[in-house]
Parts: structure tokens; C-alpha cells; sequence
């Protein structure tokens, strides 16, 4: 098994390390145009590597830890979190059900699916359940496929699952929210100096185009709401000590995840750090972050009843 | 209980290969469509697909709620962004105008006009074909792609044991899911719930959610128990697992491999140097700009 992973981990190092090498040769030392700016297809599969590669290292780093086997339970609720993620994403896209949005702020409730099977079932299944259902959503819808997304969306579970590789949780979350206020601060700081950029992702519907406004302020402060609104749930919770650590963990998967997702579009679509983060970023990752809020702690709260029933 | 896609044994082009060798075409496919812009190569694309699709033997009455879905959705992107124009902006900078539609009246003292462009409906057209090759081609593999072949399609693709036959459940329970969402809706709607009116602020409309997702999430966590004894009583995962089904390559399905990968690699090669970008006809370019 070792041995394997060493391999799976070396291939895809040379992987990165080969297309990083081609584009900088023919980019910076060649000067071939096309390799510098612009949509650069290929580069998706190099973030992919990279999100995995950051998954491997995190598993390199705690693999002692128990939360990293999988045995059938873990298999089925895999499959059951891709599932639905899938389902969900499909259903509440804009097409089957218009969900509304306010002021620019796209509702994406499937977000709470990986999260929450994440937090309850482990790290490897909350990879699974991200990365997957993203797949198999965009194939269901359509859209194509976006590799790099479904990474980051994996990177969204496997975060959220982490809080299982600490046994004392209570003392890791402190850490963890104040991780998550660093980067909502940077991610706002952002909005402040750069309040013009479009909010590419927000499909307006008079002129149906994507991108086209300036970001609304509620899409760009969005982030400080969830934020927020996960700091109240942590504190008026804190008893439940499942609700606040499902949440804060969330959070943390959440931004780290898009954040990857974001920052690579810097490379793949040639969008200048600043769109990357205010037109992405914000406008994906704040309302995330207020589903995760509200929804995460539903269904934790759900799944507890749900084992005090059936006593597993 | 599951719900299965309608899977069925047909003779068709699609269902004679591998299904490993269709999915790895089918890949090799998706990154042909998505690095061409060119309306002449996409149209090789579309033939394919065409070719596909017509040759599937799955009936019309079979297909045509998914194909009514794709359709709105091709039409809606393709149309809507030809009528504002304001689609294809990254791909060209000047307009070429065929005919000015002015409308007879004014709405409030603006009057609308539609432009319509060389540029803008090649790109309308560019995006038709584009999204209509990618849809159809995605829509045709749970109409042909045996349930059973699933696991052991991934595990012979490379995944390990327990990821492929994770795979394997994640495709079936898709439909079952969706057919459990239906259902919690309905009873919901029973109870007086109303989806198409979400009112009061973000953090309400987000709660009212809960009694659409809650519900279906819980009902499959508590159903899978039965899986997983099901499971657990074949001794899942002690010992490297063994493939009911086997497959094996044909000549025709190493030839179907080394030619999508052959074709996705020349495209992404001519498209790097500079190859199937946006095209109009250049006799059309003589008409007045806009």
C-alpha cells in the first residue's frame, strides 16, 4: 500500500513538475505567447495534480490516524455523498428549479452535502463526495467539465473531514477560526481595493450573460456574513460540540477549497489575481459559507438522531 | 429500493466497444470539443456525435424528455447571447453587421434594436454545436453503458477495488436520489410547502431549504445500512476482489482509444499553435462595421 501510494505520489510530482517546466521554458525563456496568458486547457490537469498531491501530503503527514481507512461503510457512504451532491447540484443549478438569488448572491445549497459528509464520515469520504459529485453534477447538467473545480470542491470534504484527525476537537477549532479570519480578512481586503471587478460567475438574467456587472456589495461582503454567521453558530452552540466543529471545519474546507479552485484560474484562464479573487472567490465562497452556517448544523443535529435511533 | 437508467441491450454503434474504451474516447472527446472554436473543425465533431447518437437505437419516446432538457438548455445559451451580442466579447473586437432589426416603437423612450452580426452568429452557431456535441454524447452513456460493467469498467481502468466500486454505486444511486427528491417534494408540497415562493431575507430562504434536503440526505444515510450488511456479509474489502463480468479489448476498441487520443493530442497541439480559434468567413468581413 505504501509502496503504491509513494508511486501515485511521485507521478503525479513529475506530472506537475513536467507541464510547470513546459510552460516556463516556452513561456518565459522561449517567449511562445500562447503558452503565457490566456485559456490554457492543459493547465487544468496540472491543478488537478496539485490538488491531489495536497490531499496525498495531508494523508502522508496524519496517516497513523484512523480516520483515514475506509472499510464498507466508508465505501457506501462515498457513493451515497457523491450521489446526492450530484443530484442536488443538478436540481438546484437554475434550470430545473429556479432558485432565487438575492442581489447577486447565487444560492448553491448542494455545497452543505460534502461538508456535512465530510465532518460525519472522514476526511477520504468527504474528498470523495466533493470531487465526484461535482463530476457527475456538470456531466448531468452539461456544463462540461472543469477538473479543477471538482478538485477544490474535494478539497472542500477532505478539510471538513480533518476535524476527525484531532481528538480533542474543542481545542483544534480556536486554531481553525482564526485560520478562517485571516483568509475571510485577505479575501475582503481584496473587495475593498478592487470593488469594480465583475462578479464572473453571476448569471445575469436581463442581459444573460456571465461577468458583466461589477460585484454587488452584498456578493462581495457575503463572505464577512458567513463568516459571521459561523462564529455565532460555533459560540451559541458551543455546547453542541458536533454543530460548531462541523461548522467551523466547513468553513475552513470551504475557503481553502475555492481559494485553490480561484487562484488556479489565475493560471488556466489568465484572469488577473484580482478577478480571480473578487469576481470568483467572494461570490462562490460567501454564500457558501452561509449555507454551511445554517444547513450544516441542520443535518448534524438530523444525523444524531438518526444514530441515537438506530444506536449505531 | 433502486431506480435504475434505462439501460438496455441494443445493437448499436456505441454499445459494440469496450465500455473502457468508450469512456476513454468519450474523454478524449470532451477535450477535442472544448480546445475548438472553429466552426469548419467543430463541425467534424458534430458529424461524429450526429453519427453517434443516430446509430444508439435508443427509440425517441425513450430519449425525449432528456433531449427537450438539452435543447431548451442549447437554445437558451445559444439564442439569448446572439439576440444581446455580448457572449463572445473575448473572442472578437470588431462587428460586422448584416442587417439592423430596429423595432417599429419605443418602450419609454428606448427603442430596440437587434443588431444581427457576422461575428455574433457564428459564435451563436460555435456555441450551438459546441454545447449540443457535449450534451449528447454525456446523455447517451446511461442509456448505454450496461449497470452491471460499471465496477469493473473503473477497476479496469486502474482505480483501486473499493473507489471503483464506490463509482459503481454512485452511478446507481443517482437516479434512485433523484426519484427520493421527487417524492419529498411532493409530500412536502402536500403539507402547504411552496418552493416558488421563498420569501424574507437570505438567511430564511436558506432555512426553508432544510425540508427539501434534510429529509432525502437522512432517508439515504438510514437506508444504506441495508448496503453496507449486504456488503459486510460477502466480506467486502477483506481480500483483493473478484469481477463477476470480465472484459476484454477487441481490435475495434484499441483502435477507438488510439484514435480519440490521437485526435484530443492533435487538437490541443494545432490549437496551442494558434489553430481552430473563432472563425468567420473573410468574405463576410467586408460588410459595414457596427
Amino acid at each position: 500500500m505504501d509502496r503504491k501510494f509513494f508511486n501515485l505520489g511521485l507521478t503525479l510530482v513529475i506530472v506537475f513538475l513536467f507541464f510547470l517546466l513546459v510552460v516556463w521554458i516556452g513561456g518565459n525563456v522561449l517567449g511562445i505567447e500562447r503558452l503565457q496568458t490566456g485559456e490554457r486547457p492543459v493547465l487544468r490537469f496540472v491543478f488537478v495534480a496539485v490538488g491531489i498531491v495536497l490531499a496525498l501530503a495531508v494523508y502522508w503527514f496524519t496517516k497513523e490516524n484512523k480516520a483515514w481507512e475506509v472499510g464498507t461503510r466508508e465505501v457506501v457512504y462515498m457513493a451515497i455523498g457523491a450521489a446526492l451532491y450530484a443530484v442536488f447540484s443538478y436540481l438546484f443549478n437554475g434550470t430545473v428549479f429556479v432558485v432565487p438569488s438575492v442581489s447577486q448572491v447565487a444560492l448553491r445549497p448542494a455545497i452543505c452535502i460534502p461538508m456535512f459528509f465530510g465532518y460525519a464520515f472522514g476526511p477520504v469520504v468527504g474528498f470523495f463526495t466533493g470531487a465526484v459529485g461535482n463530476m457527475v453534477g456538470d456531466a448531468l447538467t452539461g456544463f462540461g467539465v472543469y477538473p479543477q473545480w471538482s478538485v477544490g470542491n474535494g478539497l472542500i470534504g477532505l478539510i471538513a473531514g480533518m476535524a476527525m484527525l484531532f481528538p480533542d476537537k474543542k481545542k483544534s477549532l480556536n486554531t481553525v477560526l482564526i485560520i478562517g479570519a485571516v483568509l475571510t480578512a485577505i479575501a475582503t481586503l481584496f473587495y475593498f481595493l478592487f470593488r469594480n471587478t465583475p462578479n464572473t460567475l453571476f448569471f445575469d438574467v436581463a442581459n444573460n450573460i456571465f461577468g458583466d456587472q461589477p460585484i454587488s456589495v452584498l456578493a462581495g461582503l457575503s463572505i464577512v456574513v458567513g463568516f459571521i454567521l459561523v462564529v455565532i453558530v460555533r459560540f451559541a452552540f458551543g455546547a453542541n460540540i458536533d454543530v460548531a466543529a462541523a461548522v467551523t471545519w466547513g468553513m475552513l474546507g470551504n475557503l481553502i477549497g475555492l481559494g485553490f479552485a480561484a487562484i488556479s484560474d489565475i493560471w488556466i484562464n489568465g484572469y488577473p489575481p484580482a478577478v480571480a479573487i473578487v469576481g470568483e472567490f467572494l461570490p462562490s465562497a460567501g454564500p457558501n459559507l452561509i449555507f454551511a452556517a445554517i444547513l450544516v448544523p441542520i443535518l448534524v443535529v438530523a444525523y444524531a438522531a438518526l444514530q441515537r435511533q438506530t444506536g449505531r | 429500493m433502486l431506480v435504475t437508467w434505462r439501460y438496455r441491450k441494443r445493437r448499436s454503434l456505441i454499445q459494440s466497444f469496450d465500455p473502457r474504451a468508450w469512456i476513454i474516447f468519450y474523454l478524449c472527446y470532451l477535450g477535442t470539443v472544448i480546445s475548438i472554436w472553429d466552426l469548419r473543425a467543430l463541425l467534424v465533431v458534430f458529424a461524429v456525435a450526429l453519427l453517434v447518437v443516430l446509430t444508439s437505437g435508443i427509440p425517441w419516446r425513450e430519449m425525449r424528455r432528456a433531449w427537450l432538457f438539452i435543447g431548451g438548455f442549447v437554445v437558451y445559451f445559444s439564442f439569448f447571447t446572439f439576440l444581446t451580442g455580448r457572449g463572445g466579447v473575448e473572442f472578437y473586437q470588431q462587428e460586422h453587421v448584416i442587417r439592423n432589426l430596429v423595432a417599429p416603437f419605443t418602450i419609454f423612450g428606448w427603442q430596440p434594436v437587434l443588431h444581427i452580426t457576422v461575428e455574433r452568429s457564428f459564435y451563436a452557431l460555435s456555441m450551438l454545436v459546441r454545447v449540443f456535441c457535449l450534451a449528447s454524447m454525456t446523455i447517451l452513456i446511461p442509456y448505454s453503458f450496461d449497470p452491471a460493467l460499471y465496477g469493473i469498467t473503473f477497476r479496469r481502468l486502474g482505480l483501486p477495488d473499493k473507489i471503483a466500486y464506490a463509482m459503481d454505486l454512485t452511478m446507481r444511486f443517482v437516479p434512485t436520489y433523484g426519484r427520493d427528491f421527487q417524492i419529498t417534494m411532493d409530500a412536502q408540497r402536500a403539507r402547504g410547502y411552496e418552493l416558488e415562493k421563498l420569501s424574507g431575507g437570505l438567511v430564511s430562504q436558506v432555512r426553508k431549504l432544510a425540508p427539501l434536503i434534510v429529509p432525502v440526505t437522512i432517508q439515504a444515510i438510514a437506508g444504506s445500512e441495508d448496503i453496507i450488511d449486504a456488503m459486510d456479509l460477502r466480506a467486502f474489502g477483506v481480500k483483493p476482489r473478484t469481477w463477476v463480468e470480465e472484459l476484454h479489448y477487441k481490435a475495434r476498441d484499441r483502435v477507438l482509444i488510439v484514435a480519440g487520443a490521437a485526435v484530443f493530442v492533435a487538437t490541443l497541439a494545432l490549437s496551442y499553435l494558434g489553430l481552430f480559434q473563432f472563425w468567420v468567413p473573410a468574405s463576410l468581413l467586408s460588410l459595414p462595421l457596427l
